[in-house]
């Protein structure tokens, strides 16, 4: 390396270099980079490991993150996992990620620029949990694995470097949530009793996937009480059938995951994931009255909900549209008897599920214990 | 500001309303898009709690600006 | 010492010069297409813009579009149709 050199890539590797001796991390503080936590300061050996692991063919355009529309090549996107911590072994999982957030479906552009609170939730499916290391079960929302905090934390950096998503400036959230500092976690298939999330969707069990949704923080449903699939269930219904939760008022997609202990009492009663979406869209609802505070601030229509819930005051209006816009996974420990509902942004923005690689599902949900309905 | 960039870029003169909140991020979707010529419309935020009386403010507002940007390419005076 | 490399995370921004389109002389006499992204309130300002204007200015004709989801693009077909029928546009709420 020679000191003083111009970059030979623009946009990589920076025109001014600071003097030996110089402290990094406070380095790259200064610049702006930073999601508040120390950046690692890349090496051309940690960048050029990530490189491996992605393929190669450092200036290959993956992808332009919104609003800035800033150029996410393989070489950028290894830097930026560097930074966050990231082991390059995980690096076709956020690479993956990158691709599902910048899919037309999921508008991405939206998602940054809300005054809502709504972050990208990732969800990993598939061989490549355990491959590195990710965590689905104890704890599965919380601190303490590095795969499930720095792939989380890898988008983060990349929405507010690349796509240029800074608080107050592109990014108009007017909370937030901390799942803007990272937001990731995985299926617990081991000990689902159902078939995994990807499978449901017409994927291999082989296969990795990633699924991406624009949520607000999980809302943690505790159920210590029932020990049959409606008594569990009408708890979530409860967290659901609120007027504040954004789906209520802008329609679109939710998650559900599920605690271990519910989703194998359920399953006990030999209820299926078709039957409890069913049963969750059927049984929550709002009153149209209870929306708007029963015409207080006058007749309100609101056009971005379905033009068929009606609006009269005694109709029940569902969450979402669809009991296929409730999204179920099973994840988190053993003991205890919580769930979690996670309520979307609404229909200006749809999840996205996509394997690692981009192949798509095989076709079609796949048929298990003699049933399509998983 | 994506509509406006592709109409602008399709012939037809445009005016892009937004409100005071977002001017920050109208300019650098323009720029990014690369129509660094295109001046929005501006008024003030919010616009979604207001009352009729407030949104003919808004109004009056906008009209004149639009006006500007359909004939001159600025939208201030 | 050796001199430490450091990275700038940002990509970089490619973008296409594009000019506006030419600017009308006068207003009466051309067709106006007004596209509204359904964000909240947006009808109702839109609608009293439409209004002014049409008491200030005699149009050939004016034609209100309605965008999907407030968040999205207009689509395809509705800008092909803006464009081919109309002279000069309006849209709000450009977010």
């Amino acid at each position: 390396m020679s000191s003083g050199a111009k970059t030979a890539r623009a946009g990589v590797v920076a025109a001014v270099i600071p003097p030996a001796g110089t402290d990094l991390i406070e380095w790259y503080y200064a610049q702006g980079y930073s999601d508040g936590f120390p950046l690692v300061p890349p090496t051309p050996e940690k960048v050029a490991a990530v490189m491996a692991a992605l393929g190669g063919d450092a200036q290959q355009l993956l992808c332009r993150v919104p609003p800035r529309w800033g150029s996410l090549t393989r070489e950028v996107l290894a830097i930026n996992m560097v930074m966050a911590g990231c082991l390059p072994g995980y690096a076709p999982v956020v690479e993956a990620a990158m691709l599902a957030l910048t899919a037309q479906p999921f508008n991405l552009n939206g998602v940054q620029a809300t005054t809502h609170m709504a972050s990208p939730l990732l969800i990993v499916n598939g061989p490549v949990r355990n491959e590195i290391g990710m965590n689905s079960g104890c704890n599965v929302f919380g601190s303490g694995n590095r795969a499930n905090a720095t792939i989380g934390r890898a988008i983060r950096l990349m929405l507010l470097n690349v796509g240029g998503a800074w608080p107050g400036l592109l990014d108009k959230s007017t909370l937030g949530h901390p799942g803007k500092y990272t937001y990731c976690i995985a299926e617990n298939e081991e000990q689902s009793p159902f078939a995994p999330y990807h499978v449901e969707h017409g994927y291999k069990a082989e296969d990795s996937a990633v699924f991406v949704l624009a949520a607000e923080p999980p809302h943690s449903v505790t159920n210590h009480f029932a020990n049959d699939p409606p008594g569990i269930l009408d708890s979530i219904c409860s967290a659901m059938s609120t007027i504040c939760n954004n789906n209520a008022v802008s329609g679109g997609h939710c998650a559900v995951v599920l605690g271990i202990e519910h989703a194998q009492t359920i399953a006990k009663h030999g209820w299926k994931r078709h039957d409890i979406r069913h049963y969750l869209w059927t049984h929550s609802g709002n009153l149209w009255k209870d929306l708007y505070c029963n015409e207080r601030y006058g007749k309100i229509y609101n056009r971005t909900l379905p033009v068929w819930y009606k609006r009269e005051p005694d109709a029940r209006t569902p969450i979402v549209p669809s009991p296929d816009n409730i999204h179920v996974f099973v994840a988190g420990g053993e003991a205890g008897r919580f769930s979690a509902f996670i309520p979307g942004w609404g229909r200006m923005s749809s999840p996205v599920l996509r394997a690692l690689g981009g192949a798509p599902p095989a076709g079609g949900a796949n048929c298990v214990d003699g049933t399509c309905y998983l | 500001m994506h509509d406006a960039v592709t109409l602008e870029a399709k012939g037809l003169p445009t005016a892009v309303i937004i409100t005071s909140e977002f001017t920050l991020e109208a300019v650098t979707q323009r720029d990014a898009l690369g129509m660094t010529g295109l001046d929005a419309v501006v008024i003030q935020h919010p616009l979604s709690s207001l009352t009729a009386a407030e949104i003919a403010e808004r109004v009056a507002s906008a009209v004149p600006q639009i006006e500007r940007v359909w004939l001159s390419g600025k939208a201030a005076a | 010492m050796q001199t430490q490399l450091v990275y700038d995370p940002r990509g970089i921004v490619e973008a296409q010069a594009m000019g506006l389109a030419p600017r009308i002389r006068k207003i009466d006499g051309l067709r106006l297409a007004i596209l509204d992204n359904s964000k909240w309130n947006c009808n109702k300002m839109l609608r009293g813009v439409r209004d002014e204007l049409q008491n200030k200015h005699k149009f050939a004709a004016v034609n209100y579009f309605t965008k999907d989801s407030f968040s999205s693009n207009a689509t395809p077909e509705q800008i092909a149709e803006i464009v081919a029928n109309h002279d000069i546009a309006l849209t709000a709420i450009g977010d």
